[in-house]
């Protein structure tokens, strides 16, 4: 994965507090928008650094490894 | 959503490598259709579905993968290897 920028969002502190077994709901169903072959739409985030990641600085350089991962227990 | 402080304190103890990004007002959660709303009782909450998303050199998504199966990041990462050797035979 050498030259695979691996990015990692974390969204534990916000889920910590929601219901462990919520009620099935509607929407509770429904699939992410993306697909395969679509271009992702491009973001700006801040970085555990403070630094300010851009996705399209990596367009023609690096490949890169996305991932959501709520309920990581990061204790933020 | 987690804070940059929080991510910081985070990969300091899990050693991590890559850097860990915060969505603080949901924007790109939503633009990638990450975020859901689940309905209880009488009121909506959102969170985040797990993904793994491969994305390009040319910023196209080669590979996507949500839910449970997003747990565990191998397939994913085979996927990184086989571009990368991709990339390499060019």
């Amino acid at each position: 994965m050498k030259r695979t920028l691996a990015l990692g969002l974390l969204a534990a502190a916000a889920l910590a507090a929601a219901p462990a077994a919520p009620q099935a709901g509607k929407s509770e169903v429904a699939k992410m928008s993306l697909k395969v072959g679509d271009t992702a739409p491009d973001f700006t985030l801040l970085s555990d650094q403070w630094k300010t990641v851009k996705l399209s600085d990596y367009r023609g350089k690096k490949n890169v490894f996305l991932a959501v991962y709520v309920l990581a227990f990061t204790g933020g | 959503m987690d804070s940059p402080a929080a991510n910081a304190a985070f990969a300091k103890q899990a050693s991590l490598t890559f850097p860990l990004l915060s969505d603080m007002n949901k924007k790109m959660l939503k633009s990638y259709g990450i975020l859901k709303g689940y309905d209880v009782h009488d009121d909506t909450f959102e969170w985040a579905l797990r993904a793994n998303i491969v994305i390009d050199k040319q910023g196209i998504i080669q590979f996507v993968e949500e839910g449970d199966s997003a747990v565990d990041p191998n397939t994913a990462l085979t996927m990184c290897t086989t571009m990368h050797k991709k990339d390499a035979a060019k």
